[in-house]
């Protein structure tokens, strides 16, 4: 499920999380909060981000012949 | 999990603004151009960036907390707007609008994002957790 956890402290500071996004559409789904609210003063990429859909394509040495 | 944003506020809306003054009791006094505060810069705490010792007091909107002697100044900034306020104790204001006005900001923040979150087609979901207050907009 695609969701976009937005926490508010009682002292005002606000933590964007987005999950179950793939590689860059979390980025692109939350742009309009950043917008919205402020400035980004910090951003951390999490491995899902690095997970896109693309086939995998492995690659096999010829150890003999 | 994808991606971790930490935004610092800044007060673009008014009418968001306004909202949160609803939803908190305080009451929105537009186009008031002065705010109640101690009257008298002691100098103990550094000013606000790009506010000089004359402009405090002055301001293009207040906002009335019930129960509080003093006032929130509401400072035109460009396109957006800041807020100044006197924390001294006997004003009042740090219980009701909290440290650093975040209780303000809270209210503020949730009221822009509902508002901008429903008419992306989002549904929401608000709830109150240990720190603060939860928004969880599902696509």
């Amino acid at each position: 499920m695609k969701e976009i956890v937005i926490d508010i402290s009682s002292d005002g500071e606000i933590r964007i999380e987005t999950k179950g996004f793939k590689g860059k559409a979390c980025l692109e789904e939350s742009e309009f909060l950043k917008n919205l609210l402020g400035k980004e003063t910090y951003k951390q990429l999490t491995p899902a981000y690095y997970n896109t859909n693309k086939k995998k394509v492995k690659k096999y040495l010829q150890l003999c012949g | 999990m994808s991606h971790i944003s930490k935004i610092e506020l800044v007060i673009q809306s008014l009418e968001d603004l306004k909202e949160a003054c609803r939803q908190l009791g305080f009451e929105f006094m537009e186009n008031q151009k002065t705010y109640k505060w101690y009257g008298r810069w002691v100098g103990d705490t550094p000013l606000p960036e790009g506010v000089k010792i004359e402009d405090i007091g002055k301001c293009d909107h207040a906002i009335r907390v019930p129960g509080c002697t003093y006032e929130v100044g509401i400072i035109r900034r460009g396109d957006h707007y800041i807020l100044l306020w006197d924390y001294y104790s006997e004003g009042g204001l740090v219980q009701k609008i909290g440290l650093n006005a975040g209780i303000l900001k809270q209210a503020y923040t949730v009221a822009r994002v509902r508002k901008e979150a429903r008419q992306k087609g989002y549904r929401i979901r608000v709830k109150k957790i240990d720190q603060g207050v939860r928004l969880v907009l599902s696509v």
